[in-house]
């Protein structure tokens, strides 16, 4: 018994001496110091460096901001930037607002907008949205940032608008210029002061915010990466606002409130057409289109919450929806028994059960379907080998540039780097290299239209739904940003009632 | 002296093996590191030439996995454990920083199993002390169903019941003493389910031994007698306490995952993943450091408790008789049976959208599951895939366990208690690399990990054996080893040894499970019960049963495993 009771004891030592192990004392909870607890499904995975993906946990989050931001249609708006002119089609001189400083008390000038873009110039590796051009930036007086690219690039504003583009202060890049600390080094409504691992982050409202003071006094952050406690957090009362609610989950939220945004992103069914693979046959793949019932999916695995995929372009874009036109479709052969592989991962919850069902349609169509799930990362090798016939992703389209041509060129290019469809056609290459060289909005749009139904008719890929993001939050919670990108969520106007 | 000799160098031989199996993980898998720690610091970049040359480039892969080994030893003994390939911090803060969490939680989830063990043991000694009579089934079978909980269902319905309608305590996060409450129960319980029939068996076997006679005829108080006959069976258990708790450091991701903590399971498998392998490595030393320590712990606390009794080679073993009782197990038999013999002439396949979280109905007795596919169905066509793999294994880490736990001639913490350290799901990620996936690696990784607590249970109760009087007559008297062997280790052994293997089928059916969840297991749409649970476990609150009706599976297995037959001579 001695031994028993001592045995306890030392757990309950060890119980008392580890307490010092935990994440600091617990994000204040109750309203009256107004502060916003928010629940993410994502944490950071490198110490919230910018030039990975941790870039948009802290624009998210409102520490950092960029040159210029997008808006839904694809537009570029003013940020940092107040206005810009572009003098040829390979330079843009930019005019920094003024009255902006960094958290640390620093004010923004040209030169340090131009050496925080010189350093994403050198990182490893480089931002998506710099990898296919040669950029250097210059100040050329204390307001004026000058950006020059090697060759004439009509969507040059748009990529400055990505969240590894945020523009730090110089303190950021002293101890690790390849690991930027954003700390006390942002611009935006709040200072990031603490980051506790993967379980949490503090902020504080910026006072000298060149915006306007934000109306909480800061956020406590939880990263809930489980789908299920996220919303059980929300539903306990314990976070304000959550993001990425599950599907499963919906029912549950009760009076919480559900602020939905179409997202441009697109679950779809790639068939890979290598020669020699069932699918290089276009009958075949016309019989999985033929097959696949988006609008049964839609309603069952993600019970309405999505919109029945129509093309490649989704309702986020509002250009996609006015511009389609009909398009010649290949007729279906009838698969006798023809074996195929579909494979699908488990990041997102959804896809798993869409595959099931997917499955089950073909089968019933003839084909003789090996299903493979597996977590992402162990599943891309064999992705990218192109292993798989069928593959069932969520593809954002616009992430970095809001440039839906670069998307079809890496998706669908005989050289594109995620082309897993394994489509290679040198006319259509040709036409989205030509697409490319459109300096107009709207052209570009509109040839990415053409493109996406000759994609579709040949039935390279078969669109199933176009996703939404999903945002819960209390009832006393108003005016979380509203963006399709996901670059923002908590801003200077979030309040809580 | 030299004893310590061997141990040390067991420890630092196990430690360099493991450095090279990790190291060789990027061989193994046939995968460029360089993509998949790309892909962990930016999950949309595309992957192209100059975006894996740049990440290559920081790496300083190794040129050969031996030498990647060697250089990783060479710091770890100058107590460098390098960087962390996806982030660029030093290890040695990270994997520090994920021990404070695990060890915390692990210490939290022990104290709730010892006291869920005693809860459900307290009756049986206290009725032992007092009749004599042995055997008790209530206990047993609450025992047994206990342990047979699937750690991340009971994780989920304590997040939904607990955190979210009684708010009793946080719902995730690691922010606070508070936040350890859910994950421990989580933990702790069914492990006391574990603890408590171990105890329970032993308890039984004290009972019967002739001191306990002899004190209530002497007229030992009762409460003093209880207390005596707990404290004797502890002595079995105490070192499984240590196993259980190095086992929990490391192999608690799900409920990690769950919960929020940022420990080492969690980390590990992250690491394992991005192919991060300074961190993995961090890792494998650290849990391969701990149980050497904790192994070597228990078995101190096993000599403890022996007490001088136990040192003066004293302790009388004696041999467990109990009444056959019949109806129970038959019900329960009858029952799993019944339903699994159901569900097997049902269409297990049939996916039915317009069906989907069906509630229960004549059509579908136990409701349908996200896709419409019959409950009762894939419960019967899971039983024979889960219940018939898990055996497999059990049957083969018997056999195994038994092997080493006898041909050990003294208690000693060596590459048994260092194996015991490494979570399954790590395991599980060689075995897939080397094999590739699917249910036979994943059963290969469950049977690598499921001989070592049977052969440490072993090892105890052939020390106890070791300190009768009869063996020690036995061996005065001249007989040969494998007399003793067979007339006196292994009937004393066998019986606790295969009871306890049969407890945990359950368990071994749970952790080819969770290696399936990560699609290292049985395939996608497979009407295995584990595959089953983690689609159904989101769903918890909105079809219960597509999530009852393998957990009920798993605890009836494990009701039926209480009644199995000790005394086996």
């Amino acid at each position: 018994m001695k031994q028993l009771l001592a045995a306890t004891t030392l757990t309950a030592l060890i119980l008392g001496g580890t307490t010092g192990c935990f994440a600091e004392p617990a994000p204040a909870d109750g309203g009256d110091q107004r502060r916003l607890r928010v629940g993410l499904a994502f944490a950071p995975n490198a110490r919230m460096s910018p030039f990975t993906d941790d870039a948009s946990l802290v624009t998210q989050l409102g520490v950092t901001e960029t040159l210029v931001n997008l808006d839904p249609d694809g537009t570029v708006t003013p940020a940092l930037a107040e206005r810009w002119t572009v003098t040829n089609p390979s330079t843009v001189r930019l005019t920094l607002r003024s009255g902006v400083t960094f958290h640390d008390g620093t004010a923004l000038t040209a030169q340090h907008a131009a050496a925080a873009l010189q350093h994403a110039t050198r990182a490893r590796p480089v931002p998506k949205a710099l990898a296919q051009i040669r950029l250097t930036a210059t100040a050329t007086d204390d307001r004026t940032v000058e950006l020059r690219t090697a060759a004439p690039d009509p969507v040059l504003l748009h990529r400055l608008a990505t969240p590894q583009l945020a523009i730090l202060a110089p303190r950021a890049y002293q101890s690790d210029p390849a690991g930027p600390d954003p700390i006390g080094a942002g611009t935006g409504p709040f200072r990031l002061t603490a980051v506790r691992g993967t379980s949490g982050a503090t902020l504080q409202r910026f006072d000298a915010y060149w915006g306007g003071a934000a109306r909480v006094a800061g956020v406590d952050v939880r990263f809930l990466p489980d789908g299920a406690a996220r919303a059980g957090a929300l539903r306990a009362g314990e976070v304000d606002v959550i993001n990425a609610v599950p599907v499963a989950q919906l029912p549950h939220l009760g009076d919480h409130r559900l602020v939905e945004v179409p997202l441009p992103r697109t679950v779809g069914l790639h068939l890979n057409s290598t020669a020699g693979r069932p699918f290089a046959d276009p009958r075949l793949r016309a019989a999985v289109r033929a097959a696949a019932d988006p609008a049964a999916i839609v309603a069952s695995v993600y019970e309405g919450r999505v919109d029945v995929g129509a093309g490649l372009f989704g309702p986020a874009s509002a250009w996609a929806a006015s511009g389609r036109t009909g398009r010649p479709a290949t007729a279906a052969a009838v698969p006798a028994g023809t074996r195929i592989t579909l494979a699908t991962y488990t990041d997102r919850p959804e896809l798993p059960e869409a595959a099931s069902a997917l499955t089950a349609a073909l089968t019933g169509r003839g084909f003789a379907v090996r299903t493979v799930v597996r977590e992402y990362t162990a599943l891309e090798p064999d992705l990218l080998a192109g292993r798989f016939d069928a593959v069932l992703l969520t593809r954002s389209y616009l992430l970095d540039t809001g440039d839906p041509i670069a998307f079809l060129a890496s998706d669908f290019g005989c050289a594109g780097s995620y082309n897993l469809a394994r489509f290679c056609d040198r006319a259509f290459d040709t036409r989205v290299t030509r697409a490319g060289e459109l300096t107009e909005p709207a052209a570009r749009q509109n040839a990415a239209l053409q493109l996406e139904a000759d994609l579709i008719g040949r039935a390279v890929v078969v669109p199933l739904a176009h996703e939404r993001a999903r945002i819960g939050t209390t009832t006393d919670v108003t005016d979380v940003a509203r963006d399709p990108y996901e670059r923002t969520l908590v801003t200077a106007r979030t309040a809580l009632r | 002296m030299l004893g310590t000799l061997g141990r040390a160098g067991a420890l630092a031989g196990t430690a360099a093996g493991l450095a090279l199996v990790v190291a060789a993980l990027p061989w193994l898998r046939g995968d460029d590191p360089a993509r998949s720690v790309l892909r962990a610091r930016l999950s949309e970049r595309e992957p192209d030439r100059a975006a894996l040359d740049a990440v290559r480039a920081e790496l300083d892969l190794p040129a050969h996995p031996a030498a990647g080994a060697a250089d990783w030893l060479l710091g770890a003994a100058t107590g460098d454990l390098g960087r962390s390939w996806v982030d660029g911090t030093p290890v040695r803060a990270t994997v520090a920083a994920a021990a404070g969490a695990s060890v915390t939680l692990a210490a939290a989830a022990c104290v709730v199993a010892v006291l869920t063990a005693l809860l459900l043991v307290a009756p049986v000694a206290w009725n032992a002390a007092g009749t004599g009579r042995r055997w008790s089934s209530g206990p047993r079978v609450m025992a047994a169903g206990t342990a047979a909980l699937p750690e991340f269902v009971l994780a989920a319905v304590l997040l939904t019941l607990v955190a979210v309608r009684w708010r009793l305590a946080p719902a995730a996060g690691w922010f606070g003493p508070s936040y350890v409450v859910l994950p421990a129960l989580a933990l702790g319980v069914p492990t006391g389910g574990m603890l408590a029939r171990l105890v329970v068996t032993a308890v039984d076997t004290t009972a019967a031994e002739a001191w306990v006679r002899t004190w209530r005829t002497a007229g030992c108080p009762r409460a003093t007698l209880a207390v005596a006959v707990a404290r004797r069976a502890g002595t079995v258990v105490v070192p499984q306490v240590a196993i259980l708790f190095v086992g929990l450091l490391g192999g608690a991701v799900a409920v990690e995952e769950l919960f929020a903590v940022p420990g080492v399971g969690r980390l590990a498998l992250r690491a394992a993943l991005a192919q991060d392998l300074p961190v993995v490595q961090g890792c494998v030393l650290l849990l391969i450091l701990a149980g050497a320590v904790m192994g070597a712990a228990g078995v101190a606390a096993h000599r403890g408790l022996l007490g001088p009794a136990g040192a003066a080679g004293l302790v009388p073993a004696a041999p467990v008789r109990r009444p056959r009782r019949w109806r129970i197990p038959l019900a329960v038999g009858t029952l799993l049976a019944g339903a699994v013999t159901t569900g097997l002439l049902r269409d297990p396949d049939r996916v039915r959208l317009d069906r989907r979280l069906g509630d229960p109905s004549w059509a579908h007795p136990l409701g349908t599951d996200p896709v419409g596919r019959d409950v009762l169905a894939q419960f019967g066509n899971g039983a024979l895939l889960t219940i018939g793999t898990a055996a497999a294994v059990t049957a083969l880490a018997l056999l195994v366990g038994l092997a080493v736990g006898l041909r050990g001639t003294r208690a000693r913490a060596g590459g048994a208690d260092v194996l015991n350290a490494l979570p399954p799901v790590l395991v599980g990620l060689v075995i897939a690399a080397v094999l590739g996936p699917g249910l036979l690696p994943a059963a290969t990784a469950a049977a690598l990990v499921a001989w070592v607590p049977l052969a440490v249970h072993t090892r105890n109760l052939a020390d106890e054996t070791r300190a009768g009087g009869h063996h020690q007559a036995a061996v005065l008297a001249g007989a040969g080893t494998r007399w003793i062997l067979r007339r006196h280790l292994v009937p004393a052994v066998a019986g606790p040894v295969v009871v306890h293997a049969l407890t945990r089928i359950p368990g071994t059916a749970l952790a080819i499970a969770a290696l399936g969840f990560l699609g290292l297991g049985a395939g996608h749409d497979t009407a295995e019960w584990g595959t089953q649970l983690a689609a159904a476990v989101d769903y918890l609150e909105r079809a219960p049963t597509a999530v009852a009706a393998p957990v009920a599976g798993l605890t009836l297995l494990g009701v039926l495993a209480a009644y199995a037959p000790e005394d086996v001579r």
